[in-house]
C-alpha cells in the first residue's frame, strides 16, 4: 500500500473531492522507490530521468522500452502499477450513485433557485458539478435569476442551499448592488418555506464576493488564482460569470476563430476542473446573437423552438456545457387576449431547458417581482 | 515442466550453482520465490529474479508449442469468422430504425463512435445501451454488464433510473403476453437495483486519468467477465485543450484506439465512444465535422452522426464495413431512446401548456 500523502508536498485538501487530490500527484516529481515494483524497473525509470506519472503515461509502450531498456513485460507492469496508483478505488456502481444521499458526494444534491415551480422544471435545481449556461436577450431576467442564486446558495442543505457564499464575476456592467440589497431585505417574504430564525442567522451581504475582469488575461487569472483561493477556503460554493460573451466581443474578429476557440476551451476546462474539484456549480450568463443563416439554425440551435436568436460563442463553448437554459420575454403576439398570461403588472417570461442530460426540453413561465424571480404555473383554456 | 535445469539458456556459472544446490527440474525452480533462491545458491536478488523469469518464459512457450491448437497461433478461416460473427449478439437500442441500419444493433468486438452537437442525444443513447446490454437472453438481450467511463460529468443517475424502469416495464409486458416460465424467472433478477449495480462508473478528469483507466481496464474486465459494453463519454473533451503539441495528441489517441480495439476483441465486448463536433471552415461555407481530426476518423469501425433537421433528431450511419449509409429519425422520450411514431402535434409555448412528460407510444405497447 502506498501512502499518497508522503509522495508529494502538502496540498490543502479542505473541502476538495477525493479524486482531485490525486490530480496533483500527476505533475509532481515522484519518489519512485515508494512504488511496489521490481527494483530493476525503479532503477531504470530513475536512470531514464523520468520524473512524473504524467510523463510515463504520455509515452507509448515502445518509447518506454527504448528509454528504460526494459522488456515489454516490465514496461506493461510499470504502466499498470503507475495507473493503479492514480486510479485506486475509483470505481462506483450506478446503484451506489443512486443510493448516495450524503450531501457531500451525492448527485441528488442540487442548488435550488428558491422557487418550487422553477425547481421542479429543473428537477431540483442547478446540478452541483458542471457548467450551467443561462442565455437570453437583454432584460430577459438573467441577472435577476443569478442574483437569486447568490442568495439561495447560502441557505442550509435542507432548504436547497449549499451553506456557503457566491462569487460574482462581472465582465462588463457594474454589479447591481442595490438590487441585491432589495432581494436580501425581501428574503423573509420570498422564502416563506424557511423558518424566520434560520433566515435571520444568515448574513447574506457578507457572502457575496464580487470580482471584475474586463479582458481575457484578467479573467483567466481571476478564475485560476482568486476564485481557487476562495473555493479552497470554503467560503463560496457558487461561481457566477456575467457574461462570457462580453470578454470575446471586442478582441476577436472573424479571422481569429482558432484563437478564440482555444481560449474558450482553456476557460471551459479550467471551470470544469474547479467545478468537479470543489463540487461547485458554475453559472455562465450568455448573450444571444441573431441567427443569420437558415443552416446555422439547424446546426447550432439544437432544436430550439422557433428561435430567431441563438446563444453567443458558438459550438466550441456549447461543447463545454452540462446544461443550457434560455430565458426570454414572451412577445405581445404570443400572449392570449383572454388574460390568462397577464400577471399583475409584470411582464411574463419563459425559462426553457434547451439541453440537459437529465431533463427533457421543457419550459415554464416566471415573473420578476420585488422579492425575486418566481415561477408561474400557467393555466390555459383547453 | 520436467525439463532439466541444465537445458535452460542461463550463464554456465549460474547453472553450476543451481545443480550444486540440488535443483534438477524446472518444476522445482518454479515453486520458489526470488528471495529464497538468492539465499539458497548465493546470488543477488536481481539475478535470482531474472533466472526465474527466463525459466518461466521458456516453460510457457514450450507449453504453447506442444498444444496442437491452431487458435493458440491465431489462425482461423473466414468461414469460421463468419459463423462467429453471426452467432454473436447485438446490443439493441430500443429504436428499431436505428437497430435496422446498424444491422441488428451495436456490434460486439467493434468500436462504434457517436458524434453530434451538444444536446442531440449522444449521452442518452449511451445510457440506454448501458441498460439494454443487461436485458436477459430470453428477451433478446445479452445479459451482460456495462462499464461507463465519464469524462464530462454528464452521467446523471436519475435519468438512468428512468430509462431502466421503462426497460423493466417493457420486459414485464412481454413476459405477460408470453407466460413462459423462463421469462418469469429472468424477470426476478432483472430489476432496477440489479441494473444499476451492474453499471460500473469511472470518472476521469483529464486525459492522463483516462489513459491510466484504459491501462487498468483489461485487469478489471478479467475480474468482471460479464461486461459486454464499455462506454467512453466523451472521448473528445479531455483531448481538446491543454495540447500544444498536436502530434502527441495524435499519438496518444492512436494508442488509445489500439488498446480499445484489442480489449474489444479479447473480451468480446462492444466499445462505444462519443465525440464532439467542430466547425471546419471551407471555401465558401462552414460545415460540422467530428472533432479530433482526420486520423481519429480511422479509429472507429462504425460511425454514427446525430444531427438536427428543424426539430427532428436524425441519426446517420456514416461509416460501416457492412451496412449502407442511411439516415433515420429518432426521439428521446422520458423512457429513453425510441423510434419516431405518429409525430405529436406541433406546439409552441404560448399556445398550449406542454406536458413534457407526454410520451409517444412505444413499440412494445402495441403487442
Amino acid at each position: 500500500m502506498i501512502c499518497i500523502s508522503c509522495m508529494f508536498h502538502k496540498t490543502s485538501i479542505y473541502r476538495q473531492s477525493p479524486g482531485s487530490v490525486l490530480t496533483t500527484v500527476l505533475y509532481q516529481d515522484m519518489d519512485w522507490d515508494q512504488f511496489d515494483m521490481n527494483p530493476k524497473v525503479i532503477a531504470a525509470v530513475k536512470k531514464a530521468n523520468i520524473k512524473s506519472i504524467k510523463e510515463i503515461l504520455n509515452l507509448s509502450g515502445a518509447d518506454l522500452q527504448r528509454l528504460t531498456k526494459l522488456s515489454s513485460m516490465d514496461v506493461q507492469c510499470l504502466l499498470k502499477t503507475v495507473s493503479g496508483t492514480l486510479r485506486k478505488s475509483c470505481m462506483l456502481t450506478a446503484l451506489q450513485l443512486y443510493q448516495d444521499k450524503d450531501h457531500c458526494t451525492s448527485q441528488h444534491q442540487k442548488l435550488s433557485l428558491g422557487c418550487s415551480v422553477l425547481d421542479s422544471l429543473l428537477r431540483g435545481g442547478i446540478p452541483v458539478v458542471g457548467i450551467t449556461e443561462l442565455a437570453g436577450e437583454s432584460s430577459a431576467g438573467k441577472t435577476q435569476i443569478s442574483l437569486q442564486l447568490c442568495l439561495s446558495v447560502q441557505y442550509p442543505y435542507e432548504y436547497g442551499g449549499l451553506e456557503s457564499g457566491a462569487v460574482y464575476i462581472c465582465t462588463e456592467d457594474v454589479f447591481p448592488n442595490k438590487r441585491l440589497q432589495q432581494l436580501i431585505d425581501q428574503q423573509r417574504t420570498f422564502r416563506a418555506d424557511v423558518p424566520l430564525d434560520v433566515i435571520q442567522r444568515i448574513k447574506f451581504g457578507n457572502s457575496v464576493f464580487i470580482e471584475h475582469a474586463a479582458d481575457l488575461d484578467t479573467f483567466y487569472n481571476c478564475i485560476a488564482k482568486r476564485i481557487t483561493l476562495l473555493l479552497l477556503r470554503g467560503v463560496v460554493r457558487l461561481v457566477v460569470i456575467d457574461s462570457m460573451a462580453a470578454l470575446f466581443r471586442c478582441e476577436f474578429g472573424a479571422k481569429d476563430s482558432v484563437m478564440k476557440a482555444r481560449y474558450l476551451q482553456t476557460f471551459g476546462a479550467k471551470l470544469h476542473s474547479l467545478s468537479s474539484r470543489f463540487r461547485t456549480p458554475i453559472l455562465c450568463i450568455n448573450q444571444v446573437t441573431d441567427t443569420v443563416d437558415e443552416t446555422d439554425v439547424a446546426q447550432s440551435n439544437f432544436g430550439l423552438l422557433d428561435k430567431k436568436v441563438s446563444p453567443a460563442l458558438g459550438l466550441t463553448w456549447s461543447n463545454q456545457l452540462l446544461m443550457r437554459l434560455m430565458a426570454s420575454r414572451i412577445t405581445q403576439s404570443e400572449q392570449s387576449p383572454g388574460g390568462a398570461l397577464q400577471h399583475t403588472g409584470s411582464v411574463l417570461r419563459t425559462l426553457s431547458v434547451v439541453f440537459a442530460p437529465h431533463l427533457p426540453p421543457s419550459f415554464c413561465c416566471y415573473a420578476v417581482n420585488l422579492e425575486g424571480v418566481k415561477g408561474v404555473k400557467v393555466k390555459t383554456p383547453l | 515442466m520436467q525439463r532439466d535445469v541444465g537445458s535452460f539458456p542461463l550463464a554456465p556459472g549460474l547453472r553450476a550453482k543451481l545443480i550444486g544446490a540440488g535443483f534438477q527440474t524446472a518444476q522445482e525452480l518454479l515453486e520458489i520465490g526470488p528471495c529464497e533462491l538468492s539465499k539458497e545458491i548465493g546470488i543477488s536478488k536481481e539475478e535470482a529474479l531474472e533466472t526465474l523469469q527466463i525459466v518461466r518464459r521458456e516453460c510457457h512457450s514450450n507449453a504453447t508449442k506442444t498444444a496442437d491448437d491452431p487458435e493458440a497461433v491465431g489462425k482461423c478461416t473466414a468461414l469460421e469468422l463468419l459463423a462467429q460473427e453471426q452467432a454473436q449478439g447485438f446490443i439493441i437500442t430500443f429504436c428499431s430504425a436505428l437497430d435496422d441500419i446498424l444491422g441488428g444493433g451495436v456490434q460486439l468486438t467493434k468500436i462504434t463512435e457517436i458524434c453530434g452537437a451538444p444536446g442531440v442525444g449522444k449521452t442518452q443513447l449511451c445510457m440506454q445501451l448501458a441498460v439494454d446490454v443487461q436485458i436477459p437472453e430470453c428477451f433478446g438481450g445479452l445479459a451482460g454488464e456495462a462499464v461507463f467511463i465519464d469524462t464530462e460529468g454528464s452521467f446523471m443517475v436519475d435519468r438512468v433510473v428512468d430509462i431502466a424502469t421503462a426497460c423493466v416495464q417493457h420486459c414485464q409486458l412481454i413476459a405477460e403476453t408470453h407466460q413462459e416460465e423462463d421469462f418469469q424467472k429472468s424477470l426476478e433478477t432483472f430489476s432496477l437495483e440489479s441494473i444499476l449495480s451492474h453499471i460500473y462508473y469511472f470518472r476521469c478528469h483529464d486525459y492522463t486519468e483516462l489513459l491510466a483507466q484504459v491501462y487498468l481496464l483489461p485487469d478489471f474486465l478479467s475480474e468482471h467477465s460479464k461486461v459486454r459494453l464499455v462506454i467512453v463519454d466523451g472521448i473528445a473533451f479531455p483531448f481538446r485543450h491543454d495540447f500544444e503539441d498536436l502530434s502527441l495528441r495524435t499519438r496518444l489517441l492512436n494508442g488509445l484506439a489500439q488498446q480499445l480495439i484489442s480489449i474489444a476483441n479479447a473480451h468480446k465486448l462492444a466499445v462505444v465512444l462519443t465525440n464532439q463536433m467542430t466547425t471546419r471552415i471551407g471555401q465558401s461555407q462552414s460545415m460540422l465535422v467530428p472533432a479530433l481530426g482526420e486520423s481519429w476518423g480511422h479509429a472507429a469501425t462504425i460511425r454514427l452522426i446525430f444531427h438536427w433537421d428543424n426539430k427532428q433528431r436524425l441519426a446517420t450511419l456514416y461509416k460501416s464495413p457492412s451496412q449502407k449509409e442511411s439516415t433515420i429519425p429518432f426521439h428521446i422520450t422520458p423512457h429513453g431512446f425510441r423510434d419516431v411514431h405518429p409525430p405529436p402535434p406541433s406546439q409552441t409555448p404560448a399556445e398550449v401548456e406542454i406536458n413534457p412528460r407526454k410520451r409517444p407510444r412505444i413499440e412494445g405497447d402495441k403487442q
